[in-house]
């Protein structure tokens, strides 16, 4: 079914060959082929930082390419800005969709067509009858579900005679009842001889849809083909770096001895908004790692330890404290701090200077003073930072945005542990960092777990989880399905845990 | 090029430093006249209620917020000041004890709506212009004296013709210098502690620059952005009390009309209306320019008194202008465009 | 059935209930109130309101703001005595309002849109700079003494007691509402106001429409200084001061969102009709016409607040229905919903 559905044309609707780009020193694109025909289904699957928005912004003409060319139809295709990749049939259906919340459906679809208004709705009613569609077009976008939102930017899509649509993980926020909604459309599309990118974390899905899957790494694809040709477990196998099974269980450091220790932290049958039922205990002096894919329930679950979002039932205890639902604040006060996974938006106070920075954390303790600044101080604890974790600043009055993001990261860091926590907390601790920074904050997180501290540690990067996690745990759809000790830890499994398979690995507490 | 005009740009006060003293260079030049130091005091204390309230809207600014309700309360203060003294026969000082309170109550509602439901401060504010300047005029209704007359002969005055009391806030000297300028000295210095040395002014700059990390490093920021509309209808009722004592009346329509003097001497002073800039010394220079070319274009260049709106306008609206381009911010709408 | 639930849902509308809620009240205060030539002047007075609304209304919806129109309006209806004085006919005087506000209003949406300056400082700015101009052109005199044919308009009906302005402030709402929700372009402003970046990303020109946004209000100002001048016969040179706050306050009313992307031209000009008519309702429901701030003042914030609680409720509700359809139990619901 997969073989050109038309079977009109040989020439391929989309074909991408040899695109590298890179942004600075970083290579984020190695080299990209790609092909996608008529009718075809191509899904693409990479973990975070492996290059797909990258290309996908290149196709959209959001980023031009450094080297490498973009052939639609067989022609050449000159895509610079939105506009053109837009004029040539190309359609991104974001992950957030990007509609006018405050208009119609109607309006949403048509806003920055040039046609008369009853051509366009005779065109919108062909489309959507076609592919049955039922949508009232007079709700006001705001009230839409995600599911209804994607249909709404697919239908944007068609009406710009959108011939290839990339869809950016559309089933990471819907139900089960809105993905099988979803697919049917897809297959409609599908033989309307639409063709379709398709990134996806779910590889259930892929077996479900796709006729074509690719598997990107690092910016080189790995593993490419008709969708039969491949089991899941061929896919994991291209999801991990070549040299998996060399570099496992080579860790000099001493092993936890858990039978001696009394846990700091417990996590008891927590359920919040995007995860549930999730229990463990956390250990001083260990690293737990949790693993998962974006949209698992991770961050949702951290943060609400740290009093950002309500929780809905069962307990977080600290030290014999119970300190479930409390605002940060108090959180801070109990011994727990953080390390937000959006740094700009959560962790910098970007115009305001590395010593402002590294102690914001430190406003409500006496350390820096009880009703003056006591500014000295303040620059002692942040220069002593800066020396430990030999963050690269010039001064310490320098505004914290004019500083890498390496290094922006380790005052972040500086600025958790300054607070002396029991217990911290780090969301993907060296996302968008560089190799020099990301093995200095590693030494840091070494140093915390020697001096006793219990180190939570978010991370989508399965080879830090690897590297570093004494213990690790895997969130799938917002519930634990693995906790893996030292020994079990591979990449192998951590990674088909996190994609939801091998689920046969039940949890033991 | 670039390089030279950011470092300029970094020390703004420096600006307005230099700038001040050319208004003095070029008014002290066109007429003697204008360096009396008693006239140039008296400049000061004939716009003190703005520069007053500018401290501590700067403080709201820095915030990331607006606050555009605070002239109303210095109507509202004065005239409850007024009918509190005369009508309800209270010690001067429990009327003006009194009002302040109101004035930190009326401040605190606004500042509620604002940090705890998040609706916005501009709307918020203009409601309180709205209400609190309506309450004035109720309150004006308690008095036996009509509205528009205003309340007064306020204590008092020796034979001798001295200010004692409550008068001495307005007319009174201190070492030859007026009270309402010691006071706004006074003033100056609380602010810049506030703001600049204190635990609870680095906590105004991070709420301004980042409410979410700011929440993320355990700041309370709602209760932090609430206690600068307080403070800032405080600093009202302040400028209230000195105006009353000033002009010996107690009336509710003080300070109308103030409201863009305000936000206009902070803005002018570099305080970024998104929050997370500003200082209390650019404030200050900011009202001073105004303060004096108020006094010195009339003085030495005939200007009509009435028709002091236009030059301070026309300076606002270059400097926006001047540091948005020196900002790059043309520069990079023009490569948008043609992106 | 389904269109008027959706008109039930509109924001004008339950500005409008409120409007004629606050009618009603009074009238049952004092039926003498609810008189046809009482209500009908209601109306008529809310003229000058009526036309500051819409205008900003434009340049609300896009998200910006602008503080300068009252300076505006006293400049324009200035420049309309000043003509008047001098004998000049009402199509210069109109020429030449309309002109000088689509100016003020150009320059606006030059420093907010093309240099970027925030919208409140700017026109902050050009709020004192037109005010200015007011003295320098006035010589910082009233206007006054501009009888002639211009004066005679300002009470003229058109019918049934509606005065030839406030009907054509209705036609100019009427088109600006059909302009703004019926047509390809007027939807920009909208667009724009309500997801600048999704705007740019299908065409549309931020600049461009936040710059016509402004220069729409100008124009707007420039016809309610006519208006001004006209019906008072005499303009100081402090007209118009603070008109701008209570425009602001009609959108509000109106159901305009200050953030941008939200409301119409209809609410912003029943807005204008419930702050033009607090004093006279006050008069009948027997309180002194001092309670009109006040009550201004609480009616402004209450809805705001409100509005405000409503809006974050939603967005969080949607987000936590999102949040939860996550961890949802994956059996099949049955049957395809699309």
């Amino acid at each position: 079914m997969a073989e050109n559905v038309h079977g009109q044309s040989c020439v391929p609707r989309l074909q991408i060959s040899g695109i590298c780009k890179a942004f600075g020193q970083n290579v984020v694109l190695k080299g990209i082929d790609l092909s996608v025909r008529a009718g075809e289904v191509l899904a693409l699957i990479g973990g975070n930082g492996a290059g797909k928005s990258t290309l996908m912004k290149i196709i959209m003409g959001i980023y031009t390419c450094d080297r490498g060319e973009i052939r639609i139809d067989g022609q050449v295709a000159k895509l610079g800005k939105p506009a053109a990749s837009l004029a040539a049939g190309v359609y991104l259906v974001p992950q957030e969709p990007l509609l006018f919340p405050n208009m119609t459906v109607l309006e949403n679809i048509l806003m920055g067509f040039h046609e008369k208004e009853s051509e366009l709705k005779k065109r919108l009613s062909q489309h959507m009858q076609e592919l049955g569609f039922q949508l009232n077009l007079q709700r006001k976008a705001n009230t839409l579900s995600i599911a209804e939102q994607q249909l709404v930017e697919l239908l944007r899509g068609l009406m710009r005679d959108a011939r290839i649509l990339i869809l950016d993980e559309p089933t990471s926020a819907l139900t089960f009842g809105e993905v099988q909604a979803l697919f049917k459309v897809v297959q409609d599309l599908k033989r309307k001889g639409i063709s379709m990118i398709y990134i996806t974390h779910r590889l259930n899905e892929v077996f479900e849809i796709a006729t074509d899957v690719a598997i990107m790494r690092d910016g080189v694809i790995t593993l490419e083909g008709p969708v039969e040709n491949f089991t899941k477990d061929m896919l994991i196998a291209g999801l991990l770096p070549q040299d998996a099974d060399v570099q496992q269980n080579d860790r000099a450091y001493e092993p936890v001895r858990y039978s001696e220790l009394k846990p700091v932290m417990q996590v008891k049958a927590l359920t919040g908004y995007g995860f549930k039922d999730i229990t463990f205990d956390l250990y001083p002096g260990e690293i737990l790692g949790i693993a998962g894919v974006v949209g698992a329930g991770r961050t949702e679950l951290i943060s609400t330890i740290f009093g950002r979002d309500k929780t809905l039932s069962g307990q977080v205890i600290l030290d014999g404290k119970d300190i479930t639902g409390l605002p940060t604040k108090r959180v801070l006060e109990e011994g727990i701090n953080f390390v937000p996974e959006d740094r700009h938006r959560h962790g910098l106070f970007r115009i305001r200077s590395i010593s402002s920075n590294t102690t914001s954390a430190l406003l409500n303790s006496v350390k820096i003073g009880r009703i003056n600044m006591n500014r000295s101080q303040q620059k002692r604890i942040a220069k002593q930072y800066a020396d430990d974790f030999r963050t690269k600043i010039v001064s310490l009055e320098d505004l914290i945005g004019s500083l890498s993001g390496g290094n922006q990261q380790k005052v972040v860091i500086a600025r958790a542990l300054s607070t002396m926590p029991k217990v911290v907390i780090l969301d993907e601790p060296t996302r968008g960092i560089d190799a020099a920074a990301r093995s200095d904050v590693y030494n840091i997180i070494r140093q915390l777990k020697e001096a006793g501290v219990a180190v939570l540690m978010v991370s989508s990067d399965i080879e830090e989880v690897v590297e570093l996690a004494d213990r690790a745990i895997t969130v799938f759809q917002g519930r634990i399905n693995g906790e893996f000790s030292r020994e079990e830890i591979t990449q192998d499994v951590l990674t088909s845990a996190s994609f939801g398979i091998g689920q046969e690995r039940k949890v033991r507490v | 090029m670039k390089s030279m005009l950011k470092k300029v740009f970094k020390h703004w006060e420096v600006f307005l430093l230099v700038f001040l003293v050319l208004e003095f260079v070029v008014f002290g030049a066109a007429n003697p006249k204008f360096l009396r130091p008693q006239s140039i005091l008296n400049s000061i204390v004939n716009y003190i209620s703005v520069c007053i309230i500018a401290l501590f809207v700067t403080l709201v600014m820095i915030t990331g917020g607006i606050d555009i309700q605070a002239p109303s309360i210095i109507g509202l203060t004065s005239i409850v000041i007024g009918v509190l003294w005369s009508d309800a026969g209270m010690n001067i000082w429990v009327a003006v004890a009194i009002a302040v309170c109101i004035a930190a109550l009326c401040g605190a509602l606004s500042g509620f709506f604002i940090a705890y439901c998040g609706v916005q401060p501009m709307v918020v504010t203009l409601g309180g212009s709205f209400l609190y300047s309506g309450l004035a005029l109720l309150v004006s209704g308690m008095s036996a004296t009509p509205a528009y007359q205003g309340i007064s002969g306020f204590p008092a005055k020796t034979e001798a013709g001295e200010f004692v009391g409550f008068r001495f806030l307005g007319k009174g000297e201190i070492l030859g210098v007026p009270t309402q300028i010691a006071i706004y000295i006074i003033l100056i210095a609380l602010c810049i502690w506030i703001l600049h040395y204190t635990k609870y002014g680095e906590r105004l700059y991070l709420v301004g620059v980042n409410p979410q990390a700011a929440e993320y490093s355990g700041i309370n920021t709602r209760a932090v952005i609430m206690s600068t509309y307080v403070l800032s209808a405080v600093s009202a009722a302040l400028a209230g009390t000195l105006l009353t004592a000033n002009i010996n009346s107690a009336k509710y329509n003080l300070g109308s009309g103030y409201t863009l003097a305000i936000i206009t001497a902070v803005v002018l002073g570099g305080t970024l209306n998104t929050g997370g800039k500003g200082s209390i010394l650019g404030t200050v220079l900011a009202s001073l320019i105004i303060c004096i070319l108020r006094y010195g274009l009339p003085l030495c260049f005939d200007v009509s008194t009435q028709n002091l709106d236009l030059p301070v306008g026309i300076i606002l609206v270059l400097v926006v202008l001047g540091r948005e381009i020196a900002g790059q911010h043309m520069l990079s709408r023009l490569f948008k465009r043609r992106g | 059935m389904k269109q008027i639930q959706s008109l039930f849902e509109a924001r004008w509308m339950s500005s409008l209930i409120f409007l004629i809620l606050l009618f009603l009240i009074t009238g049952i205060a004092d039926p003498a109130f609810l008189s046809y030539s009482n209500i009908i002047s209601c109306f008529n007075t809310a003229t000058m309101y009526t036309l500051l609304a819409v205008g900003i209304a434009f340049v609300i919806m896009t998200g910006e703001i602008d503080v300068s129109i009252g300076a505006t309006l006293g400049l324009t209806a200035a420049m309309t005595g000043l003509i008047a004085q001098r004998d000049g006919s009402v199509v210069v005087m109109l020429l030449v309002v309309m002109v000088v506000g689509a100016v003020i209003g150009l320059v606006n949406g030059l420093g907010v849109a093309y240099f970027g300056v925030p919208s409140l400082i700017f026109t902050l700015g050009t709020n004192s700079v037109v005010r200015g101009l007011v003295y320098i052109m006035t010589d910082g005199r009233t206007v006054e003494n501009f009888g002639g044919t211009i004066a005679s308009y300002g009470n003229k009906t058109l019918f049934a007691q509606i005065t030839v302005y406030y009907a054509i402030a209705v036609a100019l709402v009427a088109i600006a509402h059909f302009v703004l929700t019926r047509t390809r372009k007027g939807k920009y402003f909208i667009a724009v106001g309500d997801n600048a970046g999704g705007a740019n990303l299908v065409g549309i020109s931020v600049l461009g429409t936040k710059i016509l946004a402004y220069v729409l209000c100008g124009l707007f100002a420039g016809i309610g200084g006519f208006v001004f001048a006209s019906k008072y016969g005499q303009v100081m040179t402090v007209a118009g001061n603070g008109y701008e706050m209570t425009a602001i306050a009609a959108c509000v009313l109106g159901g305009v969102s200050l953030s941008g992307g939200l409301g119409n031209m209809v609410g912003a000009a029943i807005g204008a009709v419930i702050m033009s008519s607090i004093s006279r309702l006050l008069v009948f429901i027997g309180l002194p016409s001092t309670y009109d701030n006040t009550i201004t003042g609480v009616m402004l914030i209450v809805i705001v607040v409100v509005d405000a609680l409503a809006q974050r409720r939603s967005i969080e509700m949607s987000r936590r229905k999102r949040l939860l359809s996550r961890t949802a139990e994956n059996t099949p619901e049955g049957g395809v919903k699309a």
